[in-house]
């Protein structure tokens, strides 16, 4: 991969976070890139979110969000087969085009308990639409019920589908994702595959609720696995539109955790500027201002009033839903 | 009839519920509907200060003129965290709505929200409202009731409060998931707390409409379940009253046998919570508790459509810490 040498020559420049021993490298004044756990590849700390980007004002404005990005360093690209039926992935590869090579792409796949075969179909879309033929990262999307680790890793699960993409070159690395809880994320941690990344919500509110940071993160430093930050504002800046925290501190915090990247939302160039604002020349918090924004949040965090995506419907898609025969979200919107 | 708690008055094995009370038809049909039922041998009456806005309490009230005194009436306060005074203030408003001096059970409604417990035992918060309230006579008895989580309970009952009774959702979903009977309900019984159980029909019966479970089957199951004081369901029509007699007068528990052939006949649906949305979303959890917790309100709910007919449409209708 031409980022790993790139970089590596560039360590000159390159720095160590101290307080939350963070291996950074990166130029001055560019995004730092870290290492995305044991699989050889170096990933910006700052990913673009593929959700927002399908919400972009229109194909060129996406564009122009992913060049930019491009130029400043940032090379960690999210997606998912569901984001707004498709537009997300395919604006992220008409974006891309020429350009894949300079770019870790990810990819969720949308299967909810059902088998390897729909899996199978979903990965193809969704190359098609990236318009590549291999995506650099597949992660199992919205592993949030229960059950799901259960049904994923049924005899013909999407277990299954995971393996034999990784195995035929179509997908470089494999992992999941979910934001609901600790507990499911442990749960499919416990079974015995192999991932290479495990996504999740981290922000100074999760801290001290129901806390990914705290037992998922310490688990996948322990295995090598890399962590993927994601919801540093609650999903939709809940806490930062209602004054809890500004979006530099929120995000601050969520990139000063030891993870190899923090995917955000960036839906126009005005949000992906504010977060390049934080993310070039990247240092992290120290140990003790992470503490005293902990504890400041301490008490709204004890109820997940601004983490509704754990405590509350609202940030469950509906295919999960259907799936798992749940109300829709117009029927049960929170 | 059951005893309620170690050394509690008997009470009947089905109760009565409040919030359904407040959905049915008229006032005239609400009245009848208490009368019924206390003929019918029902005398838990459950009840709380927010459903409906008030009007389940001022319906029950209507219906127990003159028959106070056959029944075990009880009632919740939503404090949801806010403080004693709120609670005390709640406790005057329901009485006068009952239309009664005392209530023989005051319970904490609603405790869905992980720090719950830690607001409602602090200095001056709504503990110290339900200690006064039985030391004044106001209230007989005190508890609690929840429908989220049992570790929640758990963490309750861990306040070392002196508990009378504890209220949970009973049915055979919850037996495989977030199981509030393999949980609490064996420790309410080593404490000597009266149980009581809710949602046997999971909320608004959706298991039953899309036929994983019978009406009776849910019912008969929440019954049988060792330890359980009472099965209090909302009877918001005469012939969801009767209904609920039938199973009820000369009620024979299920066999072990049976009850597992319910749990194993619905297992397939417990897995991801489908049916018990109580646990799963914040769907029922009141206006009231959301505005205290600062939760997104949901419009479409019915105590908020009441509220906002009722008020300036302004989408905030409680003072933040006090009620009016």
């Amino acid at each position: 991969v031409t980022n790993r040498r790139e970089f590596l020559e560039t360590t000159g420049a390159g720095l160590v976070a101290a307080s939350a021993g963070l291996a950074q490298t990166g130029s001055a004044g560019g995004v730092p890139h870290r290492p995305l756990g044991k699989t050889g590849l170096n990933v910006s700390c700052l990913g673009v979110g593929g959700y927002h980007l399908g919400a972009a004002k229109d194909l060129k404005e996406a564009k122009q969000i992913v060049d930019t990005a491009l130029d400043a360093g940032i090379n960690f690209f999210d997606n998912a087969w569901d984001y707004h039926e498709g537009r997300s992935e395919e604006w992220l590869g008409e974006a891309l085009k020429g350009k894949r090579d300079r770019a870790v792409v990810m990819t969720k796949v949308c299967t909810h308990g059902r088998d390897k075969s729909v899996a199978m179909r979903m990965l193809e879309e969704s190359l098609r639409r990236l318009q590549t033929d291999h995506l650099d990262v597949w992660q199992i999307h919205e592993v949030i019920y229960d059950n799901d680790p259960e049904l994923i890793f049924r005899p013909n699960g999407a277990i299954e589908a995971l393996a034999q993409a990784k195995k035929e070159g179509k997908a470089r690395f494999v992992g999941f994702t979910g934001h609901k809880d600790p507990s499911i994320h442990l749960d499919m941690l416990a079974r015995g595959f192999a991932f290479d990344t495990v996504q999740m919500p981290l922000n100074c509110f999760d801290a001290t609720f129901r806390s990914f940071e705290q037992r998922v993160l310490p688990e996948l430093q322990r295995r090598g696995i890399a962590p993927l930050g994601m919801k540093s504002m609650g999903g939709s800046g809940e806490m930062v539109r209602h004054g809890a925290v500004t979006a530099e501190e929120a995000l601050r915090y969520a990139m000063s955790l030891p993870v190899a990247v923090t995917i955000s939302g960036m839906e126009s160039m005005g949000v992906l500027q504010q977060n390049l604002g934080v993310a070039r020349g990247f240092q992290p918090m120290a140990a003790a201002e992470m503490q005293k924004l902990r504890e400041r949040c301490r008490f709204d965090a004890s109820d997940g009033r601004w983490e509704l995506f754990k405590t509350t419907k609202k940030y469950d898609g509906d295919l999960g839903r259907q799936q798992h025969d749940f109300p829709t979200a117009e029927e049960l919107p929170v | 009839m059951r005893a309620f708690g170690r050394s509690g008055p008997a009470v009947s094995a089905l109760g009565f519920g409040g919030h359904h009370l407040g959905e049915a038809e008229d006032e005239q049909t609400a009245t009848r509907l208490v009368g019924e039922a206390i003929d019918g041998g029902v005398t838990f009456f459950d009840n709380c200060w927010e459903y409906h806005r008030g009007k389940s309490e001022e319906w029950m009230g209507k219906g127990l003129q003159g028959r106070r005194d056959r029944v075990f009436l009880m009632t919740k306060v939503c404090t949801h965290g806010r403080d004693r005074e709120l609670g005390l203030r709640m406790l005057e408003q329901s009485l006068r709505r009952l239309g009664t001096d005392h209530v023989d059970l005051w319970q904490i409604h609603g405790v869905s929200f992980d720090n719950d417990p830690d607001l409602f035992i602090r200095p001056g918060g709504a503990a110290e409202a339900l200690a006064q309230a039985k030391k004044q006579g106001k209230t007989r008895f005190v508890g609690f009731s929840g429908h989220k989580d049992p570790s929640i309970h758990l963490k309750m009952l861990a306040t070392r409060f002196p508990f009378d009774s504890v209220q949970m959702p009973l049915n055979p979903f919850d037996h495989h998931f977030r199981s509030f009977e393999r949980q609490v309900l064996p420790e309410a019984a080593r404490r000597g707390m009266a149980a009581l159980g809710m949602k046997s029909l999971q909320g608004r019966g959706d298991a039953v409409k899309k036929g994983a479970v019978t009406a009776e089957q849910a019912l008969r199951y929440a019954m049988s379940l060792d330890g359980v004081t009472v099965t209090i369901a909302g009877m918001e029509k005469l012939d969801v009253l009767h209904q609920n007699l039938k199973i009820a007068q000369g009620f024979q528990p299920m066999t072990a046998a049976e009850m597992q052939k319910v749990r194993d006949a619905v297992k397939a649906y417990a897995g991801d919570g489908r049916f018990e949305l109580y646990k799963t979303s914040i769907k029922y959890d009141n206006p009231e508790a959301r505005t205290a917790h600062e939760f997104p309100i949901d419009l479409e709910q019915a105590e908020m459509k009441l509220i906002l007919g009722a008020s300036k449409n302004d989408g905030t209708p409680y003072p933040k810490g006090g009620a009016q």
